[in-house]
């Protein structure tokens, strides 16, 4: 077990420091000249090339790949994101408001994921092949199927122009969370209901299940002492792939609402060619993953002690 | 089960012959006709700048799913390769290889994508680096899985014995088992390869306008959801259709083989 703990932290170390190098290697050689795009977004006009070659060294853009990138490294692992280059301020501040809209959004979206998909997982697992098994696994295909940024279209639609009922563009109140939790809430549903299903289906078909039976345990607590667990173990392995889908909803979602977020963020960033606020996000999003699915690792293992440790 | 082929093959036809079924020039702009609603002139209307969405939509198929094709096998190649090297090359190149697959796997793909073709300018290519970058890591993973699991059959064994060269044991004796599942993580990822395409278009780094492509004329159409709100339901429309179509093609294949490999 401890052996199997070291392996997992050793293994999530070497994937983040490359996933590291690999943010600061796509933005050190992203096509077009960064200081050119400091220079404009600073000076807002046309430039000399003396300007930007000042610029190019105050930002430290005359330097080789790996000088440049122990100089991002270094305050990077005391938390310190420097400063963006074309804002001139510190990138933390505003990354820290930009996640302050992004979480509370992701948590709802879940909430609204996991109360839409649990009840409609049991619901069809009641009478598997029966009419609400079937629609509700229709209703997980086509869920699946429908993009975010259009279904955020057809409640924006909906609900804002034809109904008036909810806000549809911007964060000033809560009321205007609503719509985009819905919109990537419902899509966190439809693959979870497929999953959560069939992890219900596989733990029913347990063999021990009709030993417990003969034994005179209630039905009650079958379910609830054993196929409850069984059934989460599939889940709990693709909270990964579920936290995937969510950040990269989140973007789009985050667009079409219009909320300052980590998405919105995100893509500013890299409209102004921001290499700053870029990194930030970037590596923080990848810091997240790498840690959940740590976690994930981690707990799959206390959940079903039967896995392997060899498991590469 | 058959409807859903049926579904599969009339997309393809479509995305083959929409350009000879478009009844307009997708890129002729007429101005005086602009953000006009369904009629009998134009049957799906038009967008702002007065063009007919039902010959976009026909040459967008063109667009979307000609490019998700082209990337998604350009990463199946890539991602087979890779894992083939993973399986063969013994434990050490297993490990780098698979610590390599798992770094790229540390970035949620669409985000990646976003950040990699928002970098690298808006346009065809950078979308299809992009998302190729993104895309090949679960092959790579089927591919060793699979790969690993051949290793210790009998004939395998002879044929490493008999000196046989790494890439005609991995022609010969690895890739023919490979490729039902890789098929089934194809599926899947051609379907993701249309939601990522039209998600980048959509976020405007995707295929430049005036060309017609789904998630861009979606984009279009979000500036004009007061006015013309039908013009943002049909590039959704055919998005969803479409990975609908190709998941269920996926879950379909998926269990013939399941059926295949432990007969009931």
């Amino acid at each position: 077990m401890i052996k199997a703990v070291c392996g997992l932290l050793l293994r999530a170390f070497v994937v983040l420091s490359g996933a590291t190098i690999l943010t600061f290697a796509l933005l050190w050689n992203a096509p077009g000249d960064p200081a050119q795009a400091i220079a404009m977004a600073r000076f807002d006009a046309l430039l000399t090339d003396e300007v930007v070659d000042q610029v190019r060294q105050e930002v430290g853009l005359d330097r080789s790949f790996w000088q440049a990138f122990w100089a991002w490294l270094g305050p990077l692992l005391t938390l310190d994101l420097g400063f963006s280059a074309v804002t001139g301020r510190p990138v933390w501040p505003d990354l820290a408001a930009a996640i302050s809209y992004t979480f509370p959004l992701a948590f709802s979206s879940l909430a609204v994921g996991l109360a839409v998909s649990v009840p409609l997982a049991l619901l069809a697992t009641k009478r598997p092949g029966g009419w609400m098994d079937r629609l509700a696994v229709a209703a997980a295909s086509l869920g699946n199927a429908i993009p975010a940024y259009w279904l955020g279209l057809i409640l924006i639609l909906l609900f804002s122009v034809k109904l008036a009922w909810l806000p549809a563009l911007g964060a000033s109140t809560p009321a205007h969370a609503i719509l985009p939790a819905l919109t990537l809430g419902l899509g966190v549903a439809a693959s979870l209901t497929r999953i959560i299903r069939s992890g219900i289906l596989e733990a029913r078909g347990q063999p021990f299940l009709p030993a417990f039976r003969r034994r005179g345990i209630v039905e009650k607590s079958i379910g609830r002492d054993h196929v409850a667990p069984h059934a989460a173990i599939p889940v709990v392995t693709v909270l990964g792939l579920e936290l995937a889908f969510l950040l990269e909803g989140l973007v789009l979602v985050e667009v079409i609402f219009g909320r300052p977020g980590l998405g919105t963020f995100l893509v500013q960033a890299i409209l102004a060619r921001d290499f700053a606020h870029v990194q930030a996000v970037v590596v923080l999003t990848a810091l997240v993953f790498v840690a959940v699915n740590l976690a994930i690792d981690l707990t799959y293992r206390i959940v079903d002690p039967r896995i392997g440790e060899s498991d590469a | 089960m058959r409807s859903v082929w049926v579904l599969a093959i009339v997309f393809l036809l479509l995305a083959g012959l929409g350009p000879v079924l478009a009844p307009y020039d997708p890129t002729a702009i007429n101005i005086p006709k602009r953000l006009s609603p369904p009629n009998s002139e134009f049957l799906l209307g038009t967008d702002a700048m007065g063009r007919d969405i039902l010959s976009r939509l026909l040459h967008g198929a063109r667009w979307s799913l000609g490019l998700a094709f082209l990337i998604s096998v350009i990463s199946l190649v890539i991602g087979t390769t890779i894992g083939l090297v993973a399986a063969l090359g013994g434990k050490r190149a297993d490990w780098m290889v698979m610590r390599t697959t798992d770094t790229f796997l540390a970035f949620p793909e669409l985000v990646a994508a976003i950040v990699i073709a928002g970098l690298m300018g808006a346009g065809t290519w950078s979308l299809i680096f992009a998302l190729s970058v993104t895309g090949w890591m679960r092959y790579a993973r089927v591919a060793r899985g699979i790969g690993l699991s051949v290793q210790s059959r009998g004939y395998v064994v002879q044929a490493r014995l008999a000196a046989l060269p790494a890439w005609s044991l991995a022609r010969w004796h690895y890739l023919p088992f490979l490729i039902p599942s890789l098929t089934v993580v194809w599926t899947g990822m051609f379907a993701r390869a249309i939601l990522g395409i039209s998600a980048l278009g959509f976020l405007g780094f995707g295929v430049q306008p005036p060309n017609p492509e789904w998630g861009s004329m979606l984009l279009d159409a979000r500036v004009h959801l007061r006015s013309t709100p039908l013009q943002m339901l049909w590039p959704g429309l055919a998005v969803v259709l479409c990975v609908l179509a190709i998941n269920l093609t996926g879950d379909a294949l998926r269990d013939a083989l399941a059926e295949r490999d432990h007969p009931k």
